[in-house]
């Protein structure tokens, strides 16, 4: 091998002097023959003969000098060289060519490498912490479809302390934090993390320590409570101060330790979280309170739980330890009797799966519409590359003459096949070069579009779609299958076939061979099958969303904002705060353009949800979808008031539990009777509500699904101390004046409230289909782009035959064949190929649009409409694509064709 | 084959070996290594004298060799050839394999 590796570096160098290299050559043959003229004249030949004999002597010195030129040669890398050069002059040569290839290889690369580093990013990319491969992941089994991610308090404490198969148990739970400021407190990203987090994650702090189980306890360590810091939270907040380790931070009015900072690169055990804060888990009760987690046992599932393995344990290993403990921890957790049976019934237990990756929900919220998303880019990406070696292929048709010279004057096919390559290489390698280029830019749109503002997530997620080692790795994967895929096909056509026909034929107008050429064809024909698979995914994609759309939510979201406000942590409680929220109502509604104001406590489709159980008199429990809502909700809401009145100030406790209920809630308590001024009890609380009002129907969890039942109760008569509520102002005009207008009256009113946020109730709704309006628009996108790149192709390669057969038609006219026969002909090729075309892509498309089938909403797989109109679609691009060079064809002057050649 | 002046002709590879030879004692031009091997062997051996340099530039690229350029003895710019170690463990072997070589096809050459 090493000589091998010596020759080739030897010879590269060699490139790179080859005249010096030969100059030298030549002056060392030179110095010889000087030597040998020199002993030769001493062995006393005569001068004039010197010459000859020395000759005969050395032999033949220019057949020399290129022996040794020949050794150093670098023949492969040197006529790769020549080919790439050969191929750009081509290239450079036809530019709409160049430029079509370009741009739909580029398109198909960019869109892919894009999906492929979202993919990378959520669902690829491990955790940036030392010995990943340890790390698991734990779940519950209960039974259902699917497990459960979210663990209950006494679940981790009990599994925490175990350690025969697990080195370290830990848990998190992703919070805002609110932290005082300079005038007021502010909301905080930040995390939850249990005593042997950071231990399990093997991140070293920048300063100080990371927290340890000692602080993860009621009222932190003996030194008192603990929070590390991010280096980013150090940045913005303490501007990097070296002695930032032991200052304060006063979270939730109570003051904590920074006992740490931890380097940028460390985010926690969820890839989407950026946390800025981590604070102990125990301290749930003081940073959430007024809510307490840990008190709530059983009833509040609030934990992401992982772990790290022991070394030298296997996770099948970890996973028969977790199934025999389960037993044992739920019977530990809870004395609720009903709770265990139910739970038993489903056959309840843990497991664990790797975590290198971390844990988001993200991923499995996001995973099948990226995978699907993947798919249309693959699908993209193979049409461009079908396009391109059709196209390649007409133009080798073109070409057949001067291969076939070259073949027949000794050139091997292999040499040919290897110079064709490098072109679709060449093409390749630019248009990847211009996809990756596109790529980070396209994949961070995307990644804004899948988590915009998603409430279901934190505010300030990032997904990382960095291009890494893997991107590029996959880019360079796709280049090289599309270079082969573009040209070796035609390069095989091209080069294949008698060498004396192809000279023969050359131009000439004795072609029957062309007819029978089936693969050009074939590759048309799936390039216009593939467009239709995409252009009926796009439309049932985009129907879906526009059915979902128009379903309606029940109210009428344009016009209205949200304006959360964080009460939780300041003064007021009850009747005070009551008050407070109606003093900030009112000078809300005094804004310009403001119509009316009200409140909720939860925002409908924000993927929050609080249920209920309530029972008529006699009547089985139901449980209802609940929120608490203030005075005239329902008419700033535009919800219809069927029966009953609106929610007033004076409905206090004091004055009698009321509840209002939609239409389907009235039905099914009261099923045929009046629900008006009747009675229902809240079966856990045993109370007795009111009724006041039947409003109408409205979504509340989810666009998706049909409106379920619910129940309103006043903000008055909330059960919480210090309920934060969302101010609902119908605003007509701009709202964004709004937004300074509920600071400053915060700062007034409540001064040491975070700043309340303000959304539209239009980014609620988009946001609740993101993966939707996001699938819908790259399949549009892609569709659209599938339309073009086929009508490129079909045209291309229509005009490449056409021109060919110049020399025909004009014969044909010249013994009588009518312009339409002939612009018929013409068209006719194309039309076959692209009926076969759409008839495969239509089966093709059937099952294909299967797999969407769980995407869609109210659009069946099968839509009629969708289906003929993407064939329609298909049909008028593909006759506009061959109309052209039929009616060019139709123009050609007989007598200038036959002279032609 | 067997003509007259075709005695002295070399069995291909010998003369890589030959090279390999002349520049064991040191660092040689490619005309000092035509001219030692025709005297060592007694102006039995020859070679068209411009073959000597593709084998010469062979044995450089397979690393064998090492090339410089220098004075020649009668101060001209001359290319001299000098030993790798890899270049003498070749010669090495190759001394082995043809004394080998010459004592089996003498054996051979003189049983009766």
């Amino acid at each position: 091998m090493a000589p091998a590796l010596h020759q080739f570096l030897l010879r590269v160098k060699s490139l790179f002097r080859r005249r010096r290299m030969g100059r030298e050559m030549a002056e060392e043959l030179e110095f010889h023959q000087a030597m040998l003229r020199q002993r030769l004249l001493r062995q006393g030949i005569p001068a004039a003969e010197v010459d000859m004999a020395a000759t005969r002597a050395f032999g033949n010195v220019t057949r020399w000098h290129e022996r040794l030129c020949e050794l150093w040669q670098f023949r492969t890398l040197e006529n790769f060289l020549r080919d790439l050069s050969f191929s750009a002059r081509l290239l450079r040569k036809s530019p709409g060519f160049t430029a079509v290839a370009l741009l739909t290889l580029a398109l198909g690369v960019g869109a892919n490498t894009a999906v492929f580093s979202l993919i990378n990013g959520l669902l690829l990319r491990p955790l940036p912490v030392p010995h990943g491969e340890e790390l698991a992941v734990l779940r519950m089994e209960e039974g259902g479809s699917q497990p459960r991610y979210d663990f209950c308090t006494p679940f981790f404490r009990s599994l925490e302390a175990r350690h025969d198969v697990f080195a370290d148990v830990f848990a998190y739970n992703p919070d805002t934090l609110q932290v005082q400021g300079r005038s007021a407190n502010e909301n905080i990203h930040g995390v939850l993390v249990s005593g042997q987090f950071f231990r399990a994650l093997q991140t070293a702090p920048l300063l100080g320590r990371y927290l340890t189980p000692e602080d993860d306890r009621r009222g932190g360590s003996a030194a008192g409570l603990a929070v590390v810091i991010s280096e980013h939270f150090w940045e913005s907040w303490f501007n990097r101060a070296p002695d930032v380790v032991g200052r304060k931070l006063v979270i939730a009015n109570v003051p904590f330790t920074v006992v740490g900072v931890m380097p940028k690169r460390f985010i926690g055990a969820d890839p989407t979280e950026r946390p800025q804060i981590f604070a102990p888990l125990s301290a749930d009760p003081i940073i959430d309170a007024p809510r307490n987690h840990i008190d709530d046992g059983t009833h509040a599932w609030w934990l992401t739980v992982g772990a790290r393995l022991q070394p030298g344990i296997t996770m099948a290993q970890a996973n028969a330890s977790l199934f025999t403990v389960s037993g044992p921890v739920l019977h530990e957790a809870s004395d609720d009797s009903s709770f265990i049976v139910d739970e038993e019934k489903g056959h309840f237990h843990f497991a664990a799966e790797p975590g290198s990756r971390g844990f988001t929900y993200a991923r499995l919220l996001f995973r099948r519409p990226l995978v699907a998303m993947f798919g249309m880019c693959g699908g993209i990406l193979l049409l461009a590359c079908l396009n391109l070696a059709s196209l390649l292929m007409a133009r080798g048709a073109a070409r057949e003459r001067e291969l076939a010279t070259r073949l027949a004057i000794g050139a091997t096919r292999g040499r040919l096949i290897r110079q064709l390559l490098a072109e679709s290489m060449l093409i390749a390698t630019m248009g990847t070069a211009a996809g990756l280029a596109a790529a980070p830019l396209v994949s961070g749109a995307l990644a804004a579009l899948l988590t915009s503002g998603n409430s279901s997530l934190h505010f300030d997620t990032l997904l990382d779609t960095s291009l890494d080692l893997r991107v590029f790795g996959f880019a360079a994967l796709i280049a090289v299958a599309s270079a082969v895929l573009i040209g070796l096909v035609p390069a095989l056509q091209a080069t294949a076939g008698n060498v004396n026909d192809h000279i023969k034929d050359g131009q000439h107008a004795r072609q029957p061979y062309e007819r029978r050429k089936i693969l050009p064809r074939l590759l048309l024909a799936s390039e216009v099958a593939l467009a239709l698979v995409l252009v009926v995914s796009a439309g049932l994609l985009a129907t879906s969303l526009v059915r979902l759309f128009k379903s309606g939510v029940g109210f009428d979201p344009r016009g209205v904002v949200n304006i959360a406000f964080s009460m939780d942590k300041q003064q007021l409680e009850g009747d005070a705060l009551m008050r407070l929220y109606q003093q900030l109502g009112e000078g809300l509604s005094q804004q310009p353009g403001v119509k009316s104001v009200s409140f909720q406590f939860i925002v409908p489709l924000a993927h929050l949800h609080w249920t209920g159980r309530y029972s008529a008199r006699g009547g089985s429990p139901e449980i209802f979808d609940m929120n608490s809502v203030g005075p005239n909700y329902f008419g700033t809401m535009r919800i219809p008031l069927f029966q009953g009145r609106e929610f007033r100030w004076s409905d206090t406790k004091t004055s009698g539990l009321k509840i209002i209920l939609n239409q389907s809630a009235a039905k099914l308590l009261f099923p045929g009777e009046e629900a008006l001024g009747r009675l229902v009890t809240n079966v856990q609380e045993q109370s007795s509500y009111e009724v006041v009002a039947v409003v109408g129907d409205t979504k509340y969890r989810d666009m998706r699904a049909p409106a379920a039942p619910a129940g309103y109760v006043p903000m008055m008569q909330d059960e919480q101390k210090k309920p934060s509520l969302s101010a609902v102002v119908r605003v007509d005009g701009p709202q964004a004046p709004l937004a300074s207008a509920a600071r400053s009256l915060a700062a007034r009113l409540a001064p040491s409230i975070p700043e309340p946020t303000l959304t539209t109730m239009d980014e609620v709704l988009n946001n609740s289909m993101s993966a939707e309006r996001m699938m819908a628009l790259l399949a549009v996108f892609f569709a659209g782009c599938a339309l073009l790149v086929t009508a490129i192709g079909l045209y291309g390669t229509l005009a490449y035959a056409t021109a060919r057969r110049t020399n025909e038609i004009g014969i044909r006219m010249a013994l009588g064949a009518q312009r339409t026969r002939v612009m018929a002909m013409v068209f006719w090729e194309n039309a076959l190929v692209a009926a076969a075309g759409s008839g495969a892509g239509l089966v093709a498309a059937l099952f294909a649009s299967r797999v969407l089938a769980s995407f869609l909403y109210g659009t069946s797989p099968r839509d009629p409409w969708v289906l003929l109109g993407s064939v329609a679609a298909l049909t008028i691009i593909a006759s506009a694509a061959s109309l052209l060079p039929a009616l060019r064809a139709a123009r050609i002057e007989p007598m200038a064709a036959i002279r032609y050649e | 084959m067997l003509r007259e002046e075709n005695a002295g002709e070399l069995i291909q590879g010998t003369l890589e070996m030959l090279i390999l030879k002349a520049l064991a004692r040191g660092p040689l031009h490619g005309y000092a290594v035509v001219e030692w091997i025709q005297q060592t062997s007694q102006q039995v051996l020859k070679v068209e004298e411009g073959a000597l340099y593709p084998a010469l530039h062979r044995l450089e690229l397979r690393g064998l060799l090492q090339a410089e350029w220098g004075a020649s003895e009668n101060n001209r710019r001359a290319k001299f050839y000098q030993l790798t170690t890899e270049g003498r463990k070749r010669l090495n072997a190759e001394s082995l394999r043809w004394a080998r070589l010459s004592a089996a096809v003498a054996f051979v050459m003189q049983a009766s």
